[in-house]
């Protein structure tokens, strides 16, 4: 790369990485009012911790193959840079699918987000960070698909690695949901 | 290309990050189940794996600290790391003691 490009990859990714730190700072004022609003509920009846942890594997899996992809990117190996974005997109929805279908049924046996603030808080924790993911897919699809097209271009590399950076954080964030939320409520630490 | 470069283009960090991952949410799970200890060892264990598990990722998946310097990007990360620390605890804070001294009269 020359040095124009390097300082346009640089402070891509700097801008990046604020905002991703902007959004973890968001993240944490839901989290501190989550806690503060479980005391004193059940959350048995909501939630089982099994499929929580399958969720966290997929999500999991699907970060690791987006950094996978990432380094690809890096080295403009195209083929598989497609194969291991594709294969992070398809357990990324698999995970969206599984965390919005938590979300349905957890409403349809009528624990709704307007039967009190504990339930508010829940729906707004799990939600915000199932529209992130759901944003995510379509902007994956976005970037990928002039990759079908050409060979990986700088600006590929760029805007690939951006988006690379914020669906790892969203891993991060969920694995703090997963502590927070389903460890530490199924236990009845809140009681 | 710098090692920057170098780093980024390794497909070891990220197999490490995974697995490193994997060993401490199956710990954090499986403790939560089998309740060795009395329940406040078990918070205290299960919020360490929790962080370590996130700086974890952040440093093998985001690459945190592997730039050069200046290293802008742990400067802004350690801030924000303190201001969410001052945000989170003062919020929990706050809401708990307007709890006890409004709602329990």
């Amino acid at each position: 790369m020359s040095s124009g490009v390097q300082d346009t990859y640089d402070r891509a990714v700097f801008g990046t990485w604020l905002y991703i730190l902007s959004d973890f700072l968001f993240f944490g004022t839901l989290f501190a009012v989550y806690a503060f609003l479980q005391k004193g509920n059940d959350t048995n009846k909501l939630f089982s911790l099994k499929y929580a942890f399958g969720e966290t594997l997929i999500l999991l899996s699907s970060s690791t193959a987006a950094g996978l992809a990432g380094a690809y990117l890096h080295r403009k190996d195209r083929r598989n840079t497609l194969i291991y974005f594709f294969l992070a997109w398809i357990l990324g929805a698999g995970f969206a699918a599984l965390e919005f279908l938590n979300l349905f049924s957890i409403a349809s046996r009528n624990y709704t987000w307007d039967q009190s603030a504990f339930l508010s808080a829940y729906f707004t924790l799990i939600g915000t960070h199932g529209l992130h993911i759901v944003f995510c897919l379509f902007w994956m699809i976005v970037l990928l698909l002039p990759l079908f097209f050409t060979q990986i271009r700088d600006v590929d590399v760029r805007r690939l690695t951006c988006f690379r950076m914020f669906w790892q954080f969203l891993n991060i964030v969920w694995i703090f949901i997963f502590t927070i939320v389903y460890l530490m409520g199924v236990d009845g630490y809140y009681g | 290309m710098d090692d920057h470069y170098g780093w980024n283009c390794s497909l070891k960090p990220q197999i490490l990050g995974f697995v490193i991952s994997l060993v401490l949410i199956y710990a954090a799970y499986r403790l939560d189940q089998v309740h060795l200890t009395n329940p406040s060892t078990i918070l205290f264990t299960i919020m360490t794996l929790c962080v370590l598990q996130g700086l974890a990722q952040f440093f093998f998946f985001l690459h945190l600290g592997m730039e050069q310097t200046p290293r802008w990007n742990l400067y802004a990360f350690l801030f924000t790391t303190c201001i969410l620390f001052i945000v989170v605890t003062g919020t929990i804070w706050i809401l708990q003691s307007l709890d006890h001294n409004l709602m329990r009269s």
